[in-house]
């Protein structure tokens, strides 16, 4: 066990003090079911949230069996301006059973690490309800009834309702007393255990937010994420002693019982998730990030066998908190934790508030960038894109993952350059922006990206749109209002929604908004439709004036040509772009075409000849399917094509040696 | 050092297996090439791909529709790969017999030796895949299983270290395989043996006894071979710039002409290896009105 921070016993029972004695708020609720106003975990002086739930949660998770017992208390205030008598729960560990949905769905489209022909019951997960009270209200186990509202799959067991005899007044609060048993599943969609490892995610019954006048508590999908409302958190959880413990929130207490366990205090502010993990084999490090909003500890929870690697990761973190500290606003809380996952357990990636995992292996070369670096940064990401800005992962995909993998690009472009952000490695190179062109351009057009998680025609365009097309769809945006208001946009938004859940319009008209332009005509084609931007340079002439004449000779500076340059909108993406024509005076022309028709045709009357034509000269629109149809020289460069062949021709000869060598 | 000397003696054989080697690979890249100088012979973005190499500029080429599925692009190049195979197997009791044979052989015994043997190579090609493919899977097998069972283990390196032991002795199991089965050849083509058991059973024997000596030869190639690729790709990268398609068509092409050379060489050190320890002494190469003679019965 490395070194371990955390509170006396003394600070334990006192913080389990101070939670109770927290400042009540006006409420038809008993006493004591109030949300407390802490600050413990944050670096304010006040909340940053509308803190809509309070979950109390005590759990013991058994290490051989891989269940998990829990009490949850959860004070729900009923902020939605009207009288609330049903509420739904999320038991997100039912999905790992072979009649839900989340397995249907993944059957069909396959998902991370499970081949479900090969799935061990023992390897199901699941989460039971063993008692339900309403405070005040009695016991209302019995009323629980299971609720699908996103399909017509009876068997579905991810939500469950209960409707309450007496509604919840507008302002009024709720407890609610529940007690629950736990099956993790081996580790699938980053929750479970594997070996003596546990991430403990999406664990507990998770109440739904009231959003745009509705509940809004989804099944849970194989593409699709989470959604939650802000709150506070404080958990205990015990666990063998030779395991060590990270969470959500900051550590405010450990005990050790006589019974060979101990059991270690969690409390979060302002986060909409908690999440934890224990293994006996983590090495700890602890780092410290100064936000602008204060100190942040860092700490990292390594395996053994990624220890030398542990600077790669403090780099990479240290660097993204830097740039989106500067760039977007601060972040916030008191602690961030990075735990990188048991190997080959499939819960590498994922973020939960303050505490996300990452990937990596034990043999990396240090040019290749999509672990550890990428993962981190992007996972850090997400403590803004998802994190406080908390948009609705179930409907919104692109909110979280674009609107983070366009932050990827910035982020990764800025610290290891533009050329080679993404790869640097014995020569070969790729940068962050390709990574996601290329992820978009082979599905570019079955749905929007404003598509709801769970009805994307299939994964591919699942993860094209909501990841490579988002963030394409940003970078061409730069191009037409400028990367510096794009960034202020992003600013305004983060600072003016965060700790909020925005629409996909809260974050559009931000952009409108700041940049001062109607982009509607983007917006509708880009974010809402599926059209494709494809311009390709269709065909280059050039005529002598005087071709008639006979025995004619060409002088270069003296002949004069009429030149046409004939551009092509292939798609039905209609965007305005720039053209540069070169001649081989050295002159350069450039033209703006606003692409409403399908074709436009450039024409000069001069003495020199035209050499090529290029459609954005200045490389700044990402959405192009199709970048090697965007110019046209009238001289061809072999060697692309011939290097290419070489390589060809290389891998077949050394193909058949192998063969032969072999065989023959 | 035998070996060797048979080898350089016999150098046009190399040459002519290489100038194979590269024609079907050239014919295989064909459809590619007129594709690939479609899409970007007239394409300022593609000079991107001569300013070192942007794996992501590559990756959108071969992702152009035009180049169709992976799969039936390389299509062609890999049934030109098999068909060398084909050729390689089809000639190879030529070179066995110009190997063993203290003169240059004639076009007319070349041919007609590998005619002769053409049907017992192909029992002896059955032999070898039924005997390295049950090899070969049994050591697949047993690698996966403990491979399998160290992935339990909190250890990640284990898995990947015990993947790279099994890997080494399926090498030398295949390698050890293989060298009985060059021996095999080799005595069917100099004995003139009819009965490709008899041959397998030879090469079996005379491989057991001097299993240690024909391995280690053996693998000392096989390892040069691999420092060769090795070196040679460095150099790619180190000396040739991206700009210079010649200087890269170079270099390639002399470190696939010595990876060749190197299994001639193999191939020259049975022939010897097969002389030196033949129980019964290896005929001389016949004249070639005796072979033909001899052939001909």
């Amino acid at each position: 066990m490395g070194p371990k921070r955390g509170l006396s016993i003394c600070v334990f029972v006192s913080m389990v003090a101070c939670v109770a004695q927290s400042s009540p708020r006006t409420s038809a609720a008993p006493p004591g079911t109030t949300i407390p106003n802490t600050i413990s975990a944050i670096n304010s002086s006040t909340p940053l949230s509308q803190r809509v739930v309070h979950y109390e949660i005590d759990a013991r998770y058994d290490t051989k069996t891989h269940a998990l017992d829990g009490s949850e208390t959860l004070t729900y205030h009923n902020f939605t301006g009207q009288p609330l008598d049903t509420f739904p729960f999320h038991l997100y560990l039912n999905a790992f059973q072979p009649t839900a949905t989340w397995v249907r769905e993944g059957k069909r489209e396959a998902t991370r690490g499970q081949n479900f022909a090969r799935w061990d019951p023992k390897n199901y997960g699941a989460d039971e309800i063993e008692s339900f009270e309403a405070v005040g209200q009695g016991d209302l186990t019995s009323q629980l009834q299971f609720v699908h509202p996103d399909d017509d799959n009876p068997d579905d067991r991810t939500v469950v309702q209960v409707r309450l005899p007496q509604p919840i007044p507008p302002d009024g609060e709720v407890q609610f007393k529940i007690k629950f048993h736990d099956q993790f599943p081996k580790v699938l969609e980053r929750t479970g255990w594997d070996r003596d490892f546990v991430l403990g995610g999406q664990w507990f019954p998770k109440v739904g937010v009231w959003w745009h006048g509705a509940w809004n508590c989804h099944q849970f999908h194989v593409y699709t994420e989470f959604f939650a409302d802000f709150g506070v958190y404080d958990v205990k959880l015990t666990v063998p002693q030779y395991e060590v413990v990270a969470a959500s929130g900051i550590e405010v207490g450990e005990v050790k019982n006589s019974d060979g366990t101990k059991t270690v205090a969690y409390h979060g502010d302002d986060i909409h998730d908690f999440a934890w993990t224990a293994s006996p084999h983590y090495r700890v490090h602890e780092d410290r990030f100064q936000s602008s909003m204060g100190p942040v500890k860092l700490i990292f929870l390594m395996q053994p066998a990624h220890w030398s690697q542990l600077e790669r990761h403090v780099h990479i973190l240290r660097e993204a908190m830097d740039r989106y500290d500067r760039w977007y606003g601060p972040y916030p809380y008191k602690t961030f934790t990075m735990v990188d996952p048991d190997p080959g357990s499939q819960a590498y990636g994922m973020e939960y508030p303050t505490f996300v995992t990452s990937a990596t292996s034990w043999i990396l070369p240090p040019g290749q960038r999509e672990l550890p670096e990428l993962v981190v940064e992007h996972e850090f990401g997400h403590q803004y894109w998802y994190g406080m800005v908390a948009t609705n992962e179930f409907e919104d995909p692109w909110m979280d993952e674009g609107l983070n993998s366009y932050n990827d690009v910035k982020v990764m472009d800025s610290i290891f350059g533009p050329t080679a952000s993404w790869v640097d490695l014995w020569g070969a190179t790729a940068s962050m922006h390709q990574r996601q062109r290329t992820m978009y351009i082979p599905v570019p057009d079955f749905d929007p990206l404003t598509r709801m998680g769970w009805q994307f025609a299939n994964f591919d365009s699942y993860a094209a749109i909501s990841f490579g097309k988002t963030a394409s769809t940003l970078l061409t945006l730069e191009g037409v209002i400028g990367e510096d208001t794009l960034r202020q946009a992003f600013r305004t938004y983060f600072m003016r929604y965060r700790f909020t859940h925005p629409s996909k319009e809260d974050f559009l008209k931000a952009i409108e908004e700041v940049s001062g332009k109607d982009l509607r005509w983007y917006f509708s084609q880009a974010v809402y439709g599926t059209e494709v931007l494809d311009y390709e340079v269709q065909k280059v002439s050039c005529v002598p004036l005087d071709w008639y004449k006979e025995n004619r000779h060409d002088k270069k500076g003296e002949t004069e040509y009429v030149s046409d340059v004939w551009i092509h909108r292939k798609e039905n993406f209609i965007f305005p772009v720039e053209v540069e024509i070169k001649f081989d005076n050295g002159e350069k022309v450039r033209e703006r075409w606003d692409g409403k028709d399908r074709w436009v045709k450039f024409e000069y009357q001069k003495r020199a000849k035209v050499v090529s034509a290029e459609i954005d000269p200045d490389h700044k629109i990402y959405l192009d399917r199709n970048n090697f149809n965007n110019s046209y020289t009238i001289e061809p460069n072999t060697a692309p094509a011939s290097k290419l062949v070489n390589y060809w021709v290389f891998v077949t000869q050394f193909f058949a040696q192998f063969l032969s060598w072999w065989l023959a | 050092m035998a070996g060797a000397n048979i080898a350089r003696r016999n150098q046009r054989y190399v040459v002519w297996f290489y100038l194979l080697n590269l024609l079907f690979a050239w014919w295989g890249a064909v459809a590619f090439g007129a594709q690939a100088h479609r899409i970007l012979d007239h394409s300022l973005y593609a000079g991107r791909l001569l300013h070192g190499m942007d794996i992501s500029v590559l990756g959108e080429v071969f992702a152009r529709p035009e180049f169709g599925s992976p799969v039936g692009s390389s299509a062609p190049a890999t049934r030109l790969a098999v068909l060398f195979f084909v050729i390689s197997l089809l000639f190879m009791p030529g070179v066995l017999f110009g190997y063993a044979s203290d003169h240059k052989i004639s076009r007319e015994e070349f041919f007609r030796t590998c005619a002769h043997n053409l049907w017992r190579f192909l029992r002896l090609l059955c032999c070898f895949v039924i005997i390295a493919g049950i090899a070969t899977g049994v050591l697949l097998g047993i690698q996966g299983g403990v491979v399998k069972a160290a992935e339990h283990t909190s250890n990640e390196r284990l898995p990947d270290i015990l993947q790279l032991v099994g890997i080494t002795i399926i090498f030398l199991s295949a390698t050890a395989i293989r060298a009985w089965f060059d021996l095999a050849q080799t005595d069917t083509v100099l004995r003139d043996q009819p009965a490709v058991r008899k041959s397998v059973a030879a090469g079996f024997r005379m491989a057991r006894q001097n299993w240690a000596s024909l391995l280690g030869k053996y693998l000392v190639i096989a390892l040069a071979a691999a420092a060769t690729l090795v070196a040679g790709i460095l150099l790619w990268h180190a000396i040739v710039p991206p700009r210079s398609v010649f200087g890269a068509f170079l270099i390639s092409q002399l470190t696939l002409f010595l990876l060749l050379a190197m299994r001639f060489w193999q191939r020259a050190t049975a022939v010897a290896f097969y002389a030196r320890h033949a129980v019964e002494p290896a005929p001389e190469a016949l004249p070639a009105s005796a072979l033909a003679a001899q052939l001909s019965r």
